[in-house]
């Protein structure tokens, strides 16, 4: 479409300076609302105790900062997303009667709610004064969204002859872009455990 | 793009002249020096000078014709090349080969083509994964293999992309996403070539996808047919679910089939219905672990064979049914052999569907027993809320889906088992999309009769009873490869290549302890008269996650990827 000329323009242009002015104004509000509105589920001491429970039980598979490894990670916008729609509800329900995978149900109930308490910790929740409780964790709606706080997992280039800085092509058809490593000499062989 | 060719192209064209001799096909196209993948050659597989396919051949026997390696010499295999990779999850792949190029994927979908002579890498695709949270995959993030055809290689990938790539240059030829990722679904499985399309099978089960096998045109990667694995209301099997439940009903397919050409059959296994509570979806919870036989040009279903009705025990039914021919009671019958998860070996007619016989070959106690050749259950064994039960084996099954091998000369199956039982027991669940939607706790232990974790023993095909057994205190997590050598191949998880002589089990050959533990099958070709083999080290899967009390045994193995190929010195 294209725009008639003249003053016309000028208006449009001086209403969309308007908008975007008010648009910001909001945008500034609605993030100290959201800064704001994320509850505090849990006690600095409660998020303290399960990171020790964590890195014990979980973080072989779920890496030692949640990053993901066998298991997914468990911090960061990807975990904790809009796309995902988890509650606090969701997760607590799943991981206090599944987790950890080898020995599901075998934590107490106080370091299933500590791990919680870690995990919300790590996606920006803030600490408050009232303890978190397998109830209220249990009954918790309150979205699971990464709110930052504790950084996101580092994006590690992949290893054994990773591409570095190879520039990501086109991808045929639909679907993320294809990333194609040159060709790389295999490195020395290691030396075999014995 | 960039690719290094190792050989000048004299010495390829020369290459793969005699490759076409050596394989007895004639005709083919050339591209680059790499010998075309017709659909002639995939149907003679058994006797390429490669390996062609994930178990080798359409039948699924991972048996070789070459005698080189045998079980006179073997014990003189040494490491010709290797190549190592830092990535610290589960290696799963066969290494594929053609002509010269022999192709692997590790964890998360990477795939990579070295020369197989030399171990020089000619080119690596990294799946980009940005944005993929791996939520909805169960049992580590793995991948196990590619398949040929034409100029292409094959991959399906954690984010449910078929994927076609230049077997000569590694650039993308299309790619299709067949589900979104993480709401439920993953592919981890080989995919197959068959009549020019490329069929694939979707994992999901534990986290109530609805399931499914896809056929896709293998050279445009449009969909031709797509068998849902838990049928809706008003289709066949239709009427087994509760109202609704179908369509987060599991069945995953998540283990490559095989194709019999003397029926035109397709042969699928499939997965664990879902939750795993069997209490929540009274019925039958057709088709899950069950064999679907189905037309290959449609995906329609011949017929079925449950092996395990109303699972309440993970008991997937998809390890590879292997084609075969077997003589039971004085009566020759064209068979489909099978080792599944709930602990029983299977025979099953491949004409009919019909029962022909079934053994344990570990403590199964969650099945029962057969009558008119179908299973029943020990219902005092299913777990429900708040009733703890012990049964066997465990959800890991008497063997996962390390595929077994069948030797045509020993009349043999190599089967690496495990030896768990389990304790269980129903707690609640919800559905929700890429959450886990279990409904039960569970706790692997040991077998009490047998403190071995795992074996690996062979079958006599006319009996289905244990003809060797090789006892492992660490649990056998790798697939068995056998060859007119007489000679079984398998990798244990302490990280050595195993050589058995196939009518015995005896010991031949092992090789020094490799990187980390084996949890891939090997698989072996000739290169210039020269057989070699080829396995990837690389210890992960479900065992360290979800292993219970074998945990602690295989916590120390070490990590990490390592591809390594061995030849005669």
């Amino acid at each position: 479409m294209s725009l008639p000329c003249g003053n016309r323009g000028a208006r449009v242009g001086g209403r969309f300076a308007v908008l975007l002015g008010v648009a910001l104004s909001f945008a500034a509000l609605g993030l100290q609302r959201g800064e704001a509105a994320v509850p505090a589920l849990y006690t600095a001491a409660q998020a303290r105790s399960g990171e020790r429970v964590y890195e014990h039980h979980c973080a072989s598979c779920h890496g030692k900062q949640e990053q993901g490894l066998v298991g997914p990670a468990l911090r960061g916008p990807i975990f904790a997303s809009v796309k995902a729609n988890y509650t606090v509800r969701d997760i607590f329900l799943f991981l206090s009667v599944n987790m950890p995978a080898p020995a599901p149900g075998s934590l107490s109930p106080l370091q299933y709610v500590d791990v919680m308490s870690f995990l919300l910790r790590q996606n920006g929740f803030p600490a408050g004064t009232v303890r978190l409780t397998a109830t209220t964790a249990g009954s918790s709606a309150v979205p699971l969204r990464y709110h930052g706080g504790a950084p996101a997992p580092a994006v590690r280039a992949p290893a054994g002859g990773g591409c570095g800085r190879q520039a990501v092509r086109s991808a045929a058809g639909a679907g993320p872009a294809p990333r194609h490593c040159p060709a790389t000499p295999g490195g020395p062989m290691p030396r075999a455990l014995r | 793009m960039t690719i290094i060719h190792v050989l000048p192209r004299s010495a390829r064209v020369m290459l793969a002249a005699s490759l076409l001799v050596a394989s007895g096909s004639c005709g083919m196209a050339l591209a680059a020096g790499y010998p075309q993948v017709t659909g002639a050659r995939l149907a003679a597989a058994a006797s390429d000078n490669g390996w062609l396919m994930f178990r080798r051949d359409y039948a699924g026997n991972s048996f070789a014709p070459f005698t080189q390696i045998n079980a006179h010499n073997v014990q003189n295999l040494h490491e010709v090349w290797s190549y190592r990779s830092t990535l610290k999850q589960g290696y799963e792949a066969t290494p594929i080969v053609n002509g010269r190029y022999l192709f692997i994927t590790t964890p998360k979908d990477h795939l990579i083509a070295l020369d197989a002579v030399t171990g020089k890498v000619l080119w690596k695709y990294v799946r980009p994964m940005q944005g993929v949270g791996f939520k909805t995959v169960c049992c580590d993030v793995v991948n196990r293999g590619v398949a040929l055809y034409g100029d292409d290689v094959y991959m399906a990938t954690l984010d449910n992309y078929v994927v076609a790539l230049n077997a000569t240059t590694g650039k993308v030829v299309w790619q299709r996403q067949l589900k979104p990722a993480d709401v439920g679904y993953a592919m981890t499985l080989a995919p197959m070539v068959l009549k020019g399309m490329v069929i694939v099978g979707e994992s999901g089960g534990e986290y109530g996808a609805r399931d499914f096998i896809q056929a896709l045109n293998a050279k445009t990667g449009a969909l031709l047919w797509r068998r849902w694995s838990t049928p809706a209301p008003g289709h066949p099997g239709g009427n087994t679910w509760p109202k609704g439940m179908y369509a987060h009903g599991g069945g995953s397919a998540w283990i490559t089939g095989t194709y019999d050409p003397t029926t035109d059959t397709l042969f699928w296994g499939v997965g664990n219905p879902a939750p795993w509570l069997a209490k929540l979806r009274p019925g039958l919870n057709l088709f899950t672990d069950s064999l679907l036989a189905l037309h290959p040009r449609t995906g329609k279903i011949k017929w079925y064979y449950q092996y395990t009705p109303h699972d309440s025990w993970d008991y997937d039914g998809v390890n590879t049914p292997v084609i075969t021919t077997l003589r039971y009671h004085g009566r020759q019958y064209r068979a489909i052999v099978h080792a599944d998860r709930n602990g029983w070996f299977y025979a099953i007619n491949r004409v009919n569907g019909k029962l022909i016989y079934a053994r344990p070959f570990t403590r199964a106690t969650s099945v029962a027993g057969f009558k008119n050749g179908l299973p029943y259950t020990n219902n005092a064994l299913r777990p429900a809320m708040n009733k703890q039960v012990f049964t066997c084996p465990s959800f890991l099954g008497g063997k996962n889906w390390w595929p077994i091998s069948v030797d045509p000369m020993t009349h043999m199956a190599y089967v690496p088992t495990i030896h768990t039982c389990m304790t269980m027991k129903g707690v609640p669940t919800f559905y929700h999309p890429g959450l886990p939607y279990l409904g039960e706790s569970f706790e692997v232990v040991h077998d009490p009769a047998d403190h071995h974790w795992g074996a690996l023993q062979a079958i006599n095909l006319d009996t289905g009873r244990a003809a060797w057994n090789h006892e492992s205190d660490l649990p056998w997590d790798a697939g068995a490869m056998s060859t007119a050598g007489g000679v079984v191949f398998s990798g244990s998880a302490r990280g050595h290549l195993y050589a058995f002589d196939a009518r015995t089990g005896q010991v031949l050959w092992r090789s020094p302890q490799l990187s980390s533990g084996i949890i891939a099958p090997p698989s072996t070709y000739v290169v210039d008269g020269k057989q070699y083999v080829a396995i990837l080290a690389g210890w992960g899967g479900g065992t360290p996650i979800w292993g219970g009390k074998m945990v602690p045994a295989v916590k120390q193995i070490p990590r990490g990827g390592h591809l390594y190929v061995f030849a005669l010195r």
